[in-house]
């Protein structure tokens, strides 16, 4: 049987135990010897639960076994003899023939796959059947178990109680767990990189080539340093002297200058902004944005302008982190006491006086972290990139000439059909390590002064 | 330049305020003052009025270019195909027609073919390169329908190539647009809304690509993300906001979940990438891999809004329960839970629009193949609505620039009515404490 009605079947049968758990205890209670510690539900519960925990791991666990447990059964047979030895082909010979394996009147591109399939065929119908075998016996077991537990004095809610909490905790262990595994994931694949190319290499190298890659020496033109200036100059520079002057000020606007009926339309409106996926985004800059941006800088006799330049790019990106620093501005404005907003007007300051010189530098901690993590936003945005950026990795100040990010770079990395182990494919995991390490800093910074900001007006 | 405004006051070291006349308002140089401070206080407003407006106006020009480019989308251009099938001759057994065979039996008689004649015979020379490739299915579905169409001279409404169509609503090369000209005025050329759009998969000629394919791997991607963020992401919210004790352990959870609520995403497409297709050997492109990497990605967002929807529950409620015995389980899971729901369901919708308008990540992952019909199951290749708007946005045949605005016309239309219902929902069940 396949993952889903496996599972259906352990949530049946733990349905049917919590069924006739809670009769029997009800029949216990209705005899009425001895009153019960636990209600008939809570009793229902606990057999449900000592059925379904146990099934579940079980199939979670064979979900993950049996397939290797298959690939070793059709080695096996005298077909497999035939196969290469190793490597590229082996592994497409046999995915071929597991896709076949079920599927009837479908050619092959390989014969051997043709062989193979019906042993395929034969050994996952086996262990299927395995697999259902010995959740069905854990069940019962399990639900054995805890059916003879069920007497008056038997304390089912404390247990259930108790496994609740556990799965509680488990759940909540589940951030920690993908936090690690992005780390650790990054970091072991980024191990493999490092021992290919060195270091310093890749972080201060200034050429940035991957599709020539030499062999003796791969790590000179895999230089990150064009990247991450076009990065820096794409998401923090262009992007955000587009988003902190228009976010700012509409913050401003909407918080102390607008009618009430403005700011509950503009405000939502804005935030749209905010929730058009970032590949409308790219399809916007790459077929809008960037040809109208060439014209206009021809105009202008710019001798260098690309429909892929660098200002496209961020000009669409800052129009998206809008909606990010003004709502971030308006918490912080809004944070701070309007006891000093009204002092400052008292003293017969205009409204834009007290805004610039009261409100902006109480509320300046709130609002540099706020671009903190646009920015950390806007470095770690892929598609407008990947649309509307250029591969050329150029160290250039002129926005109109053509640079490329980190992120574009690890879609580029890896989209091609190369293989998993190649210094270029490593790359995009280096590359991630530390675009992962730098947005984390960003972040943990920015998330620190709004923390402590708030406890200041608090 | 605060002391420029108000005459200074002389230092006094405690004693009386010194003798001073007061401000008058009226000397020019006052008022002049007065006159600068309040234009510059008009236009910083004016300003602040601009930065909205400005916002505002880019938002109205991408909808408005989406909406401009897509609506040719929606529509395909029809020409009406005068076939003689006696003249044809197709050789095809009645009987054939009438059982499974059908398609391959037409197929083998070469009605593609006679398709291109009667339409050279019908249009000139050029007539074949009026029709779109896939012309000859409606009238194979046309025959299977009705026989009897065998024996007699009929006319067909059969779909236009994309360049006949592009020349029908917009600008095109002479040459063509002439054609269509000439089609238009012999009354062969008519519009209809394109349901083939919305029910076909992806295709190398415009005119036949449709997005249900790539809907449906969105849709399946979505139960899987929705079926395992919900709980765990719910659950995790409880403990966090209800439980936990305050040591190092649940400090660690809270650190690793406001950060990964910030993580880039295509952080969490390498992640899947090593994790789930290199580990696990799980298959490229299926759909329970997105879900999975998308449901790591959008957890933390369930955990925050479920938190805060925790927290608004006032603890009277809690002290209520408590004190007629409920124990601290059933506290939760009776009481609170059942108060918070609405708040934690606009957080996951929030979440959900968010995974469905998501690429990056699934690119990672491989979701980007061609995929030509719709995802059988959670494990077969598939792709989902943005990446479709991602591959056809690299194409270079010029039909698909309405397919791609088309389609990103769908996706919005989907986000827009998962956040309609988010607020709908905040709106009708949002308890005020």
């Amino acid at each position: 049987m396949t993952l889903f009605p496996l599972i259906l079947l352990a949530f049946g049968l733990a349905l049917i135990g919590w069924l006739v758990a809670r009769a029997r205890a009800a029949r216990l209670q209705s005899s009425g010897r001895e009153r019960l510690h636990s209600l008939p539900g809570q009793h229902g519960w606990y057999v449900a639960m000592w059925i379904a925990a146990p099934t579940l791991i079980f199939i979670a666990f064979w979900s993950w076994l049996s397939p290797a447990l298959v690939v070793d059964a059709v080695l096996a047979t005298p077909e497999a003899a035939q196969l290469p030895a190793a490597g590229f082909e082996r592994q497409a010979i046999l995915g071929e023939a597991r896709a076949l394996a079920g599927t009837e009147g479908l050619g092959a591109f390989n014969p051997l796959a043709e062989t193979l399939a019906p042993a395929f065929e034969v050994y996952i119908a086996r262990y299927a059947w395995i697999g259902t075998g010995i959740a069905v016996l854990l069940a019962f077991a399990g639900g054995a178990y805890a059916f003879t537990r069920i007497a008056p004095a038997f304390r089912a809610r404390t247990q259930v109680e108790r496994g609740v909490m556990l799965m509680l905790l488990v759940a909540s262990l589940i951030a920690i767990l993908t936090t690690l595994g992005i780390f650790l994931s990054l970091l072991f694949e980024s191990a493999r990189f490092f021992s290919i190319v060195s270091i310093t290499d890749f972080l201060f190298g200034t050429v940035w080539s991957p599709q020539v890659i030499s062999e003796r020496d791969p790590g000179a033109t895999l230089g990150a340093v064009p990247l991450f200036w076009g990065t820096f100059f794409i998401g923090a520079v262009i992007a955000m002297a587009v988003a902190i002057p228009l976010g700012l000020m509409s913050a401003i606007y909407l918080t102390q200058y607008a009618a009430p009926a403005v700011r509950r339309w503009m405000k939502p409106l804005l935030e749209i902004l905010a929730g058009v996926p970032t590949v409308v985004y790219g399809y916007f800059a790459a077929l809008t944005v960037g040809p109208a941006l060439r014209d206009f800088a021809a105009l202008l006799g710019f001798p260098y302008a690309s429909s892929e330049s660098a200002l496209a790019a961020g000009l669409v990106m800052g129009v998206m982190i809008i909606p990010f620093v003004s709502s971030m501005a308006d918490d912080s404005i809004a944070a701070v006491p309007t006891s000093m907003r009204d002092g400052s007007l008292a003293m017969g300051a205009t409204t834009s006086e007290t805004i610039g010189r009261v409100l902006l530098p109480a509320a300046l901690p709130g609002v540099v972290a706020g671009i903190l993590l646009a920015v950390s936003r806007a470095i770690g945005e892929t598609m407008i990139v990947v649309m509307a950026a250029s591969g050329a990795a150029n160290i250039t100040l002129n926005p109109m000439e053509s640079a490329t990010t980190v992120t574009k770079q690890i879609v580029d990395l890896l989209t091609g059909e190369a293989e998993f182990d190649s210094p270029k494919t490593l790359a995009a995991f280096a590359l991630g390590l530390t675009l992962f390490v730098i947005t984390f800093l960003l972040n943990i910074v920015a998330l620190r002064v709004v923390k402590r900001y708030r406890e200041a007006y608090e | 330049m605060s002391s420029t405004l108000v005459p200074e006051v002389p230092v006094t070291n405690g004693r009386e305020p010194a003798e001073r006349a007061p401000t008058d308002w009226k000397t020019h140089a006052m008022q002049s003052r007065i006159r600068k401070r309040y234009a510059a206080e008009r236009r910083f407003r004016l300003l602040g009025l601009g930065a909205v407006a400005l916002s505002a106006a880019f938002l109205v020009f991408l909808l408005g270019t989406m909406l401009i480019n897509g609506a040719g989308g929606f529509v395909r251009t029809e020409i009406a195909l005068p076939l003689d099938f006696p003249a044809l001759s197709l050789d095809v057994e009645r009987e054939q027609l009438a059982q499974r065979g059908a398609d391959l039996a037409l197929a083998g008689a070469g009605l593609q073919n006679a398709v291109g004649v009667a339409a050279v015979s019908a249009f000139g020379d050029e007539g074949e390169d009026y029709l779109a490739d896939n012309a000859w299915l409606t009238v194979r579905e046309a025959i299977k329908d009705d026989p009897s169409i065998l024996d007699r001279r009929v006319t067909i409404a059969v779909p236009a190539s994309s360049r006949i169509h592009l020349a029908a609503t917009d600008d095109a090369e002479p040459a063509i647009e002439a054609a269509a000209a000439r089609l238009n005025a012999a009354g062969a050329l008519t519009r209809g809304f394109n349901w083939s759009f919305l029910t076909g998969s992806d295709s190398t000629d415009p005119t036949s690509a449709g997005i249900w394919g790539a809907l449906k791997g969105s849709l399946l991607t979505m139960a899987v993300t929705l079926a395992l963020a919900f709980p765990i992401g719910v659950l995790s919210a409880i403990y966090l906001e209800e439980y936990a004790p305050k040591n190092r352990w649940t400090d660690l959870i809270e650190v690793s979940i406001n950060n990964l609520a910030a993580v880039p995403s295509i952080i969490f497409g390498l992640l899947g990438l090593a994790v789930f297709l290199g580990t696990f050997n799980m298959p490229r492109s299926a759909p329970i891999v997105g879900g999975l990497t998308l449901a790591l990605m959008i957890m933390p967002v369930i955990v925050i809004a479920g938190r805060n929807a925790i927290k608004a529950v006032p603890p009277s409620i809690r002290d209520a329960a408590l004190g007629v015995g409920a124990s601290r389980v059933q506290v939760v899971f009776h009481h609170v839970l059942p108060l918070a729901l609405p708040g934690i369901l606009t957080g996951t919708i929030i979440g959900m629009a968010r995974a469905l308008g998501e690429t990056a990540p699934l690119l990672m992952i491989g979701m980007r193949a061609f995929i030509g019909s719709a995802p059988e199951d959670l494990a077969s290749p598939a792709t989902v609505l943005p990446v479709q708007i991602f591959l056809w946005s690299d194409q270079v045949s010029s039909g698909f620039v309405e397919k791609t605005s088309a389609a990103i016309i769908v996706l919005l239309v989907f986000l827009l009515a998962m956040n309609a219902l988010a607020i709908y929902l905040r709106n009708r069940f949002e308890t005020r404490w």
